[in-house]
Parts: C-alpha cells; structure tokens; sequence
C-alpha cells in the first residue's frame, strides 16, 4: 500500500476531439461526437447522461477496448492502445472469474505481472482487509452478495496500482441500502490511494455526492452539454444529501438530464404531452373526464 | 425410515456434539446433550428428507423391476412380446455368480474397459484442444467446421466397414469406432463451452494485464469447463454404444461380442448376463466421469 501513497500523483486523462461511429449499411452512426473531457491526477470525475448517450462507449474508449473514429485519448500523455493493467475496470456486472477464490481473484492482476506467489497473497490479503473481505478470501464469488462481489471487484482492479480507475455505473444492480455503503467505501478508497476515478452512472445523487466534477451529456450522438464542477467539501456526509447545496445541483443536473431525456424519447411534443397528463381525476374516471 | 436415519445421525452426531458443548458452563451439560441429539437428528432428517425420500423410491423401483421380471419369465406370459425364453433374474443371477468366476468373462469386461480407455481418451485428448482453438480462431473454425458437420452425422456403426479396411488389425478398427463415438460429442458440447464464454471476463482478465496465453488459460478453458463435461458424459455414452456395436460385428473378445455369441451359442442366460454387464460399466464409466467434474471444477459443487 505504502508504494501506491508516496509516488507522484500519475493519472491524468485527456479525451480530446473524440468522435466514434459504428458501420451499418445505411452508413456510419454516430454514438459520441465532438467530445472533450479530462479527469486530473486523484481527480474523481463522473458522466451522467441519459441511457443510449454513449457514456459507456466513452469510458470503454479510455479503456482501450473501443477505438476512437477521430481524435484522441490519452493517459499522462500515452496515447491510449488496448487495454492494461494501467487501467483498472470495473464493471456493473460484477464480472469476477467464479472459478476463482476471492483471493485469486484479486492476486489475478499481480500473477499477470508475475510477482511471485507469497507477497502476492500478502498484497491480496491487505487489499481485502481494506475492503472488509479478510473472513471471505476462500469463498468463491457466487456465494457472496452483490456489494461483496463489487468490493471484490474495485479492489481487483485497484491491486495491480493503476493509474485511474473506471467504473462503469458499478452500484447499478445494488439496493439502495448497499450502494450508499459502497459509495462511501469507494471514496475511502480513493482518498486513500489518490487514484484518479472516471466514474459513470446515471444516478444524479451518486454523480454529485461521490465527484470533484460532473460532466452531462446529450442525448445520442452524446457529447458533453456541461460541466458542473461540485464544490461540496469533504468529507462529505450522507447528511449533506439534504443540503440546500447538494439539492441545488441536483435540481440543475436533473433539468439538465430531463431535457436530453426527453429530446432523446423524440422531441419536445413529449413534453407538452407530459404537462397535458396532469389530470386530477377527483373520483371520476379517466373515460369521464376526456 | 425415520428409524435408521435418526439412529446414524446419533452415531455421527456424538462428536459434534462433545465439540460444541465444551465451551459452555459445566453444569448445562447434561441437561442439554440428551435433548441436542433428538433436535440434531430430527434436522438432519429434515434437511435431507428429500435424498432419502429418494434413494428409497429408487431402490423399491428397482426391486419392483426385478419382481415384475421375475413374474413375466415364471409364467412365461405371451402377450405380443413373448418371455418363453427370456432367463429369470435367478438364473441370470446363477449364471453370473459362475461367470465371476470364469476368467474368460473377465477377460472379455476387460478388453471392452480397455478399447473404451483408450478410445475415449484419444477423443478427450484431441476433441477438447481442437473445440477450445476453434472457438477462438475463426479461420480454423471456418476450415474444420464444415468437415466436422458432414462426418458428425455418420453413425459410428456406419464406420464398420470403413475401419476395418482402414486400419491393420481388428482391435486398432475397434478403438476407433469407439473413438469417433466420443469424439464428436466432446467437440461439440467444448466449442458450445467456448461460445458461452462471458465477453465482459475477458475483457476483465484485459484489463488486468492478461495476455493471449492466460486468457486462454485463466478465462476460456474453466469457461468451458462445464460444457467440456458435459460432452465427455455424452461422449462416454456414445462411447459405449459405438464399441458394443463394433463388438457384435467385427470383434472376437469384448462384452458386447459375448453377448452376441451367447445368442449364436443359444445361452439365453448369458445374453442378460452381458446386457446388465454393459449397463453397469456404462453407468460405473459415467460417474466416474462426473467425480472427474466436480474434482476439477470445486467451485460448482455446493
């Protein structure tokens, strides 16, 4: 752990002019245009964005698993070029190896690199601790709950030392109680290790209580329609949820994401329609009324 | 039933119990141990009710098969079917407490366990790398597939004929019958295995450093596992019908050939005697097959 605290702060993103289409036979479609975005050393930075805007495409594009079709993405100035352990990932489906132990599962990154068996497990070990997993390093992951298995997970992919992580919407598939828990063991972990964090979602509460900034984007092609820098010190408190502050935000993020929302279900005759429907029906029925 | 089952679980519960009980005031003791193993045993029965209720369903099946056997060759019934000459399970039983006994018959278990341990293993050996590289090389999918589905059809009977002018001597047609019985099965259940595989893991393994070598390894193979299985089970079936059928025709020693001669030979006894001979080493083969799997793969079993 000691090695990851005292480097020099590494991590720094830069998507620049990016653009990306998918051929079909009608032609190229466009899934983000025209985007620029940049997450600083131990930066915690999240995209929200309306579902189909293209955020994941983004963040697989850091990756290294998408290739960009213009411009460019770079990590502490490297051209990014398939994916590395350089990169941590995490993703919504959990995605750890089954016929893996907890433990083998975290040390998976470490063997790549071929450190040797014992201070593997060592480092495995710590990493769990961090994680509050010591007592379930022998189980295998399908006896564990869904906010273990991502725990496994974030400290998986945080074991090899990357340079940033990227979570791809990782509490999606949580209840509420647990992914409140684990935004707060994600920001302990992230203050700890002063990793810079990429982090998508489409949970506006999540975006604003977790990031240093939050970058909004359009409905498909997505591109970046703002950046809304979160001044909320830390740390910060699930108290704070209720802050005028916090709820200030929210509400310009929301109308933000409503607009792409609705722009992408077709336009703003939705949205007259949707001010049309607020009937009160009084006891009558609906049939009467109209 | 409850009976016996409550009476093993005192026997293995006693240790248990001391175990669990030292930790605790010394004068709780034995107020609490009499009354444990009464509650222990009542939850173990509860817990496996439905194994037991099984295994017991299982096994009065079996006798009433037997019994139902029994009747239909006592009183030689004729009704479409005709048992005037089918053997009695007594004498079939009395025919093989002789045949036990007789080197000749153990010889011939023994040639069929043999052309199967080889036949099968040359099919595992080349059916499982060639099902893992073609999913993951689609030129060599594409170049051995279709070669694949047009032979994959042919019955392993069918290649009697073709092997024995193939290869030098009866026993090497023999074990390749048996081999192409496996064979297909096994290459077909490890590439549905690889074609399963979850594209998000090996991303994962990706992302983590891993290279060509140890995705293979660490990502596709234990993918597949459980599909591999799978095809070996099936595989050891078709096996075992493929070799049987090759015994009948062309063979000289081997279970299936003596059940066979015994039809030539009029010892009606004997063709039982070889039928239930065969569906014991199937089934024996089978699970063999299936300890195999739950060994090499500890994170699926419970």
């Amino acid at each position: 752990m000691s090695q990851l605290d005292t480097r020099a702060p590494k991590g720094h993103i830069e998507v620049s002019d990016f653009a990306l289409s998918y051929e079909t036979l009608e032609g190229p479609v466009e899934a983000v245009s025209n985007t620029h975005i940049h997450v600083r050393p131990g930066e915690f930075v999240s995209i929200v964005g309306p579902s189909g805007c293209g955020k994941s495409t983004l963040l697989n594009a850091v990756a290294g698993f998408l290739k960009p079709t213009t411009g460019s993405v770079t990590v502490d100035g490297e051209e990014v070029n398939g994916p590395s352990a350089d990169r941590g990932m995490v993703f919504q489906q959990y995605s750890l190896f089954p016929w893996k132990t907890v433990r083998e599962n975290v040390e998976f990154g470490l063997k790549m690199r071929g450190m040797p068996r014992s201070q593997r497990e060592r480092a495995a070990r710590t990493l769990l601790g961090l994680a509050g997993l010591e007592a379930f390093e022998k189980h295998y992951p399908e006896r564990l709950s869904g906010g273990m298995k991502q725990r496994v997970g974030i400290v998986r992919a945080l074991a090899t030392g990357p340079k940033v992580l990227l979570l791809d919407e990782p509490f999606g598939a949580l209840d509420a109680q647990t992914r409140v828990i684990m935004q707060q063991i994600l920001t302990n972990l992230w203050q700890r290790l002063k990793i810079s964090v990429l982090f998508v979602t489409h949970d506006i509460d999540e975006a604003i209580f977790l990031s240093d900034r939050v970058y909004c984007m359009t409905a498909r092609p997505g591109s970046i329609k703002a950046e809304i820098p979160i001044p909320l010190e830390r740390p910060r408190q699930q108290s704070m949820m209720m802050s005028s502050e916090f709820l200030a935000l929210r509400r310009g993020l929301m109308s933000l994401i409503r607009e792409e929302s609705l722009k992408a279900m077709g336009g703003e005759i939705n949205e007259l329609a949707m001010q049309g429907l607020s009937i009160d029906l009084h006891g009558h029925s609906l049939a009467e009324i109209l | 039933m409850s009976g016996p089952a409550v009476l093993r679980q005192r026997e293995d519960a006693t240790p248990v119990m001391v175990a669990a009980v030292i930790p605790e005031p010394a004068a709780a003791t034995p107020v609490a141990a009499p009354r444990s193993f009464g509650t222990l045993a009542r939850r173990w029965y509860r817990l496996n009710k439905d194994r037991l209720q099984a295994t017991l369903i299982g096994a009065l099946s079996l006798l009433a098969f037997l019994l139902v056997w029994h009747l239909l060759t006592k009183y030689r019934v004729t009704f479409f079917v005709r048992f005037t000459n089918v053997p009695s399970p007594l004498a079939v039983y009395e025919i093989f407490s002789r045949a036990s006994h007789d080197p000749k018959f153990g010889m011939h278990i023994l040639l069929s366990c043999r052309r199967i341990f080889i036949g099968f293993t040359l099919a595992a050996l080349v059916g499982v790398p060639l099902g893992l590289v073609m999913g993951r090389f689609k030129l060599i999918h594409r170049i051995v597939f279709p070669v694949a589905e047009v032979l994959r059809p042919i019955p392993a009977i069918a290649w009697v004929p073709m092997a024995i002018m193939l290869w030098p001597t009866n026993e090497q047609s023999i074990v390749f019958i048996t081999f192409l019985g496996a064979f297909f099965p096994v290459l077909v259940n490890t590439l549905h295995g690889m074609s399963l595989v979850d594209p998000v893991l090996v991303r994962a393994a990706q992302c983590l450093g891993a290279r060509e070598r140890s995705i293979f390894r660490d990502v596709y193979f234990p993918g597949s596992l459980p599909h591999i299985f799978t095809g070996l089970t099936v595989g050891m079936g078709v096996a075992w019908v493929s070799l049987i059928a090759a015994e009948m025709i062309s063979g000289q020693y081997g279970i299936g050939y003596f059940t066979w001669e015994a039809y030539s030979l009029v010892q009606y006894a004997d063709i039982a005697l070889g039928m239930i001979a065969i569906g014991v080493l199937g089934l024996g083969s089978s699970l063999l097959i299936r300890a195999g799997g739950s060994l090499v793969m500890p994170w699926r079993s419970k």
